[in-house]
């Protein structure tokens, strides 16, 4: 039995279909597309422009850079007999916790996965708890304190809109300070309104400056009270709008303005290609 | 969790299981542990803590155990004793900024805190009974609950504090004062009860990792808490792959290259510009020992008894050498191995503003603190970005300040200020925040548990308490 596809990678020199060989009927695999495995290769780096095999190699030297020595070695504790009978001796039995964390050879790895599965699975630990409903209560009511002090904003006439920011900027970080730019910090307390110097121009719409509401304590409350994200949830994703990646010459560092023919590694120069085509290609990719 | 219990304020107790607060016995010793993945800073607070008389008081250990060259095996403080730094080998017990192997940790902190008698030496950082002593532990920010119980446990059980309060690291420093850093007037209100700033930005950047916490009035914001797995340790190990490729190979030489790294690294502010200047085509065209950016770096020597240092690049040197005696130069310089060190220099710090430079798709710190501003209130945002504090080692890098600063202007609203402002000790900064939020016995008691409400509600309890979620 076996099914035709097309090929959607342009490229490379393959054939625009292939026979994909179906292993009898699989529910879970009936809509996902069966692929080969080279094809899973040069293809699992989507979403980029690299190939996956590419993406393994970076993620690789980041694994690498990661690590603290570059062999793997054992480093036991030392045993100490005379402290756990002389300065122990005070202290109360270890208990079976104690215990079983000191003999837990598990590496971050491992308790990440575990953490991983564990949300999956709708029990993840604190983070698991973490309750839906916060985050839309919170769009609502940051709305709406958008909307209540939109007004006041407007009535103030402020010369420079960057000297507001700067206003509001520090008034929110040292309360002592407001009293130095009052009169440009409009919306927090109706008593510091007379002393504004009325002019014609409060109402140009060319000079009046939107200054955001400082949020609510009773916002903050709930913004404080939320549980941590978890671990995978709080890196960083990758920048909304990035220039395109610098490449760099793989032997000195400069720019890398050659792509090698056959590994794709860049260099700077023909000099840096030499050296590289003579020691290092190893045509890897 | 119902919306029911989450409108409940934090830190303030609803449920029945909470003890009637008069009972409660808090030690009043406090013990500050800033649990480093590189280094331990721990020690006590004073009761008046003046900033500059208390970083003496704080005692910086190592926190690894290193096999050296000869097999011997050193843990801790001990590390001071070490000369020959040549392949060794290091054990940390902190991996990814949190403590994973308790058994290395323990060796450390028995070693350190626990051990021996009260001598002159470490009158500083030894605990004597921790029955009578409050622990401060700071913890980096988004750690698995699995991990934390680990923590509480083994605070609790094997050494048995009678009070613990784990706090996040990056949310002390608010604690330290930090308006004349600013240029801020100092509130009015400074004698009376130490309290933190209201709106803090924290990069911390550290040796696992670099961190941006959001820090409201002393506690952290959680949804805008960003983090990028980059420290000085991927610096350290990225300029020992580039040396190890281009010149001599390095790859056991985890310490030494981590003093290269510190004594010539610096962040460009040019980086394209700099780039040409050492390009090697163009180096060639300069005459004589350039003034530019290209050092030497000469490694340290353990057998005579010499430490590594730096020089102005001689390019020379090379083709002197090489003639051997007939040049005149002194058996030392001929003996000794130089590392030349040309881009080097600041492609490798790089990587903390562009982590694309190896292929990571992250965005950098700059893009990171507006990433966190984004899920947080615009009210908050100026605020925010004219409070930018920086801590931990990376921020000691030469351009690191200013580079961070230029680049966060650029993408941050122009409507809004941007300050960003190192400590004078950004390493023990955090440590010192704890010592001031000792001082504030009130807000200490609201944060922390003691030993006896440990013991009746358990590790679980413990957790949940220090998540704010009881």
């Amino acid at each position: 039995m076996f099914r035709v596809e097309l090929v959607s990678d342009t490229s490379t020199a393959t054939p625009g279909w292939s026979y994909a060989p179906t292993r009898g009927f699989d529910p879970t695999q009936a809509m996902a597309p069966s692929l080969g495995r080279k094809r899973g290769i040069r293809d699992a780096g989507k979403g980029g422009d690299i190939s996956s095999r590419q993406a393994n190699a970076i993620a690789r030297h980041i694994a690498e850079l990661d690590r603290e020595n570059q062999r793997d070695v054992s480093i036991p504790a030392p045993v100490k007999q005379a402290r756990e009978a002389g300065a122990r001796g005070t202290r109360a039995k270890t208990t079976s916790n104690v215990r079983r964390i000191l003999q837990s050879q598990k590496t971050f790895r491992n308790h990440l996965d575990d953490e991983e599965a564990a949300i999956a699975s709708g029990s993840g630990g604190i983070a698991g708890m973490q309750g839906a409903g916060a985050a839309s209560i919170i769009a609502a009511k940051g709305g709406k304190a958008a909307a209540r002090t939109a007004t006041p904003a407007s009535t103030a006439g402020v010369k420079r809109p960057s000297a507001a920011m700067v206003g509001t900027a520090t008034g929110a970080s040292t309360p002592a300070q407001e009293t130095t730019d009052a009169e440009t910090d409009a919306d927090d307390e109706p008593s510091r309104k007379p002393k504004l110097i009325k002019s014609e121009y409060d109402d140009d719409p060319l000079l009046r400056s939107y200054a955001p509401p400082v949020p609510s304590d009773r916002l903050m409350q709930r913004l404080l009270a939320e549980a941590p994200l978890s671990y995978n949830a709080s890196r960083a994703k990758p920048p909304a709008s990035a220039p395109p990646g610098r490449h760099f010459c793989c032997m000195c560092g400069y720019w890398g303005k050659i792509r090698c023919k056959s590994c794709h590694l860049r260099t700077c120069s023909l000099d840096c290609y030499k050296v590289h085509e003579d020691s290092r290609c190893g045509a890897f990719f | 969790m119902g919306t029911a219990k989450a409108r409940a304020p934090p830190r303030t107790p609803a449920t029945p299981t909470q003890p009637v607060e008069t009972s409660r016995y808090l030690p009043d010793k406090t013990f500050i542990i800033d649990n480093g993945a590189y280094m331990i800073k721990a020690g006590y607070a004073s009761h008046a803590p003046a900033s500059d008389e208390a970083v003496s008081v704080c005692s910086s250990i190592p926190n690894a155990l290193v096999k050296t060259r000869d097999n011997k095996i050193v843990i801790g403080a001990q590390l001071a004793t070490v000369n020959d730094w040549n392949e060794a080998m290091f054990r940390r017990p902190v991996e990814k900024g949190y403590v994973v192997n308790w058994e290395a940790e323990r060796e450390i902190w028995d070693q350190s805190f626990f051990d021996g008698k009260v001598t002159a030496q470490n009158r500083n950082h030894h605990i004597a009974d921790p029955e009578d002593t409050t622990l401060v532990l700071t913890e980096a920010p988004n750690a698995l609950p699995i991990l934390q119980r680990h923590t509480d446990e083994m605070v609790m059980e094997e050494w048995g504090f009678g009070g613990y309060a784990r706090c996040l690291g990056p949310t002390l420093n608010a604690w330290n004062e930090i308006h004349s850093l600013f240029g801020d007037p100092l509130s009015s209100t400074s004698d009376a009860s130490i309290l933190p700033a209201d709106c803090l930005m924290v990069v911390d950047s550290g040796y696992s990792h670099t961190t941006v916490t959001p820090v409201y009035k002393g506690q952290a914001l959680q949804r805008g808490i960003r983090r990028l797995d980059l420290g000085g340790k991927h610096l350290t190990n990225y300029l020992k792959e580039i040396v190890s490729m281009r010149q001599y190979n390095m790859v056991d030489e985890s310490y030494i290259m981590n003093e290269v790294k510190e004594a010539v690294c610096y962040v460009s502010n040019n980086f394209a510009g700099d780039l040409e200047q050492t390009w090697k085509g163009n180096r060639k065209r300069q005459s004589g020992p350039e003034e530019g950016i290209v050092l030497d770096y000469v490694l340290p020597d353990p057998n005579a008894n010499k430490k590594g240092f730096i020089r102005p690049h001689d390019p020379l040197l090379h083709a002197k050498k090489k003639k051997g005696a007939a040049s005149r130069l002194s058996a030392d310089v001929l003996s000794e191995d130089v590392l030349v060190l040309g881009n080097e220099r600041f492609t490798v710090p790089e990587l903390l503003f562009t982590p694309g430079d190896i292929g990571m798709k992250s965005a950098g710190i700059h893009d990171m603190i507006l990433q966190s501003l984004s899920v947080l209130p615009t009210g908050l945002h100026s605020a925010f970005l004219a409070n930018v504090l920086v801590v931990g080692g990376n921020s000691l890098i030469p351009g690191f300040m200013e580079r961070l600063e230029t680049e966060l202007r650029q993408i941050a609203s122009s409507e809004c200020v941007v300050r960003v402002r190192r400590v004078k000790d950004p390493v023990h900064s955090t440590w010192l925040g704890g010592t001031r939020l000792a001082a504030n016995r009130e807000e200490l008691s609201k944060i922390s548990i003691t030993r006896q409400e440990y013991q009746e509600y358990g590790s679980g309890w413990a957790v949940r308490r220090f998540a704010g979620l009881i």
